[in-house]
């Protein structure tokens, strides 16, 4: 037995029943509470001995009793929707007076078997708005007179039913919003923090620029840059897969990592690797991570590129094709093992005055105004065209193609570039290589001509040793000088001839200030824009031995021979101090 | 160049006499590559040599590489002044086990 509801003033008018229901709804935190003794209300009006309110399941197909008022509790209570007189008056959206119970079919009789009670009359109405059908309030039994509801009855309920579903609606559309509100303040405030592990873009001279557009509030795409300590810069870019809260922190933990991890580890190719471990050992549900990873030397203009499932970046050099670099591995944070016990594979850029582009695919996949996808031809084509600007502005232009105002963007965007400033005249055609005077400054110590075959490079080192230290050079220096010059043999005998066999020259100036040593070939030229792939297992000297060359020599350059003659000079010179200046050295002692 | 295998204790001593340059060095490559597949412990003996380049570092880097991937120790014992330059060069001097004498690394 529910109890009577807290006497309400006696109200005549039924205006201002609903008026008291609508002020009590407007100001109902918990729309439950009050349906209850609105209920109550709506009963006493219509001196109905019991009533009650269904609400619809949010699937639509059950009606669940939510309030209740009369000698029977039926809260609780669950019919299909369609079911009983209830269910058909809330498809049909049609309020129904049920005179005679015991003359209708769809009448359910099990309740009163099970509490007792004996319906005889049924007054329903739908609660719903425009099309939204919410529910329905149900009166049983009219006090008084025959005890059989009338039309005007009907009338009252279908008025005050309409109300309540206002009121019902409202409440859950607030509920909502404030739902909604929370969700929105979450994701701006991941966003803020997804911001802060962007590189600061404070510098438009930077040789290495990127941006990033979410699609969303917070992005699955990052990228990240830093300077090391010796002035090379490692850079990254990369694409977790998904959507929503998951990928957000998936990125800001990849990101940590690389730029954690980086600092340390300066090899992509091992970066990529230990990264990969940390990522695996937390994997969620499937998700992975596209990533390329690099490190750029703007003194050399040469990038070591490692990329794991990632969109191939595009190498541009004015006049020349695209390169691309296609993925070796598969993305991180799916198998800890993937590379076996190695390190992620590298591939050396050498840069030469053009610019390396990584991107995510939101931008291959961008639409352009008319529709069409960019796609990498398209990309390479708005490349090309914004190849004269400068590289900031040159990334924007190429993101507004697909990034429009008032657009709605299907993906994150985002770009990196590495460019190299060394070369003045950076966009115009490659510069042949500067010719070389007939003669350097002061006089010649020696020249030679032998093979360019490995054992012969004692002999070299044997001249080279004597002549430093017959220049004033000490110990030291002249085996510095002795290890430079033997490493520049090197990389003749391997790579000039490609085998053949060839000759090279050496010849050694000796100047007041300078030891100049020329050493000549006589093969094709050299192109000084190569892509070799570094194999790791491959340790060749070739890299470390440029290396030694550039650490020892204070000046390094390729020369075309004098007179258009073929082949290739290259010229090391080391400041030694004048020859006056040592021997009072000497003289001191 | 010469080389000279010999056993101390538990360790394989490889000794090196001469230049290990680019003429020289595929050999050295084999010799060490030879013993550290065979011992769990390589000491390689740098005394002799008057002239090492960058194909001769990047063998025994090879060497350091597969030793590692099977657990086994590998260190440069008797390093010269002028070998020491070249590893510094490379910035291997931190990486490997370098000692002074032959015995302290294989003892």
């Amino acid at each position: 037995m529910i109890e009577a509801p807290p006497p309400a003033p006696p109200v005549a008018d039924p205006l201002e029943l609903l008026a008291a229901m609508s002020r009590d709804f407007a100001v109902a935190m918990d729309i439950e509470a009050t349906l209850r003794p609105a209920l109550g209300r709506i009963a006493e009006h219509l001196n109905a001995e019991g009533g009650a309110l269904f609400l619809l399941d949010d699937d639509g197909s059950h009606l669940t009793c939510r309030a209740c008022f009369g000698p029977v509790d039926i809260t609780g209570l669950r019919l299909k929707a369609g079911q009983g007189i209830v269910g058909r008056v809330v498809a049909g959206n049609q309020g129904e007076v049920v005179r005679d119970v015991s003359k209708d079919p769809s009448f359910q009789g099990a309740v009163d078997e099970k509490t007792g009670f004996r319906t005889r009359s049924i007054l329903c109405a739908p609660m719903s708005v425009k099309d939204t059908r919410i529910g329905a309030i149900e009166m049983v039994n009219k006090r008084g007179g025959d005890g059989l509801f009338t039309e005007a009855d009907l009338h009252m309920l279908a008025a005050l039913s309409t109300s309540a579903g206002m009121a019902i609606l409202n409440a859950r559309m607030a509920a909502a919003l404030v739902e909604q509100e929370r969700v929105r303040r979450e994701l701006e405030l991941a966003a803020e923090i997804q911001r802060t592990l962007l590189p600061r873009s404070d510098n438009e001279n930077f040789p290495v620029q990127g941006v990033n557009r979410p699609a969303r509030t917070v992005s699955g795409d990052f990228f990240d840059f830093m300077r090391l300590g010796d002035g090379r810069i490692m850079f990254c870019l990369g694409d977790v897969s998904g959507k929503g809260m998951d990928a957000a922190l998936l990125m800001a933990k990849t990101a940590s990592l690389f730029h954690c991890l980086g600092k340390n580890i300066v090899d992509p190719g091992r970066l990529m690797k230990a990264i990969n471990v940390e990522l695996c050992e937390t994997a969620s549900g499937g998700r992975f991570v596209t990533m390329v990873c690099g490190r750029f030397d703007p003194d050399r203009g040469a990038v070591r590129l490692a990329n794991a499932g990632h969109e191939p970046p595009l190498f541009f050099r004015n006049g020349e094709p695209f390169v691309e670099f296609p993925a070796d591995t598969p993305p991180l944070g799916l198998d800890p093992e993937i590379t076996g016990v190695s390190d992620f594979p590298e591939v050396d850029v050498s840069l030469a005055g053009g610019t390396l582009y990584v991107f995510t695919d939101g931008l291959t996949e961008g639409r352009l105004p008319d529709g069409t996808m960019l796609g990498t031809e398209g990309l390479r084509a708005l490349l090309t065209e914004a190849q004269a600007e400068p590289l900031a502005r040159r990334l924007t232009r190429v993101l507004s193609a697909v990034d429009r105002e008032g657009g709605v963007l299907r993906d994150d965007l985002t770009i990196l570039a590495v460019e190299d400033r060394r070369h003045a005249a950076r966009n115009t055609r490659p510069r042949p290589l500067p010719v070389a005077e007939t003669r350097e400054p002061g006089e010649i110590l020696f020249a030679i001509r032998l093979p360019a075959s490995a054992d012969r490079l004692k002999y070299v080192r044997g001249a080279i040793h004597q002549a430093a230290l017959g220049s004033g050079c000490d110990e030291a220096i002249a085996q510095d000088v002795v290890i430079a010059v033997d490493e520049a043999c090197q990389n003749i005998i391997r790579h000039a001839y490609q085998g053949q066999g060839g000759d090279m020259e050496i010849e050694v100036w000796r100047s007041a200030a300078q030891l100049v040593v020329r050493l000549r070939d006589f093969a094709a030229p050299i192109d000084p824009s190569q892509v070799r792939p570094r194999d790791l297992d491959d340790v060749r000297p070739g890299g470390l031995g440029t290396h030694f060359i550039r650490s020892i020599m204070d000046n390094v350059e390729f020369l075309a021979p004098p007179g258009g003659e073929r082949g290739n000079i290259l010229r090391l010179a080391k400041a030694i101090g004048s020859r006056r200046k040592t021997r009072k050295r000497e003289n001191a002692r | 160049m010469k080389s000279e295998v010999t056993t101390q204790g538990q360790a394989v001593v490889v000794a090196f006499a001469g230049d290990i340059d680019l003429e020289n060095s595929p050999k050295a490559r084999q010799t060490l590559l030879d013993c550290v597949g065979k011992s769990g412990k390589v000491v390689v003996d740098l005394s002799g040599v008057g002239y090492i380049d960058s194909s001769g570092i990047a063998c025994l880097v090879e060497a350091y590489q597969a030793a590692r991937k099977k657990s086994a120790s590998f260190a440069l014992a008797a390093v010269s002044e002028s070998t020491l330059r070249v590893l510094k060069l490379a910035r291997l001097d931190k990486v490997f086990t370098i000692t002074p004498t032959v015995e302290a690394a294989a003892g």
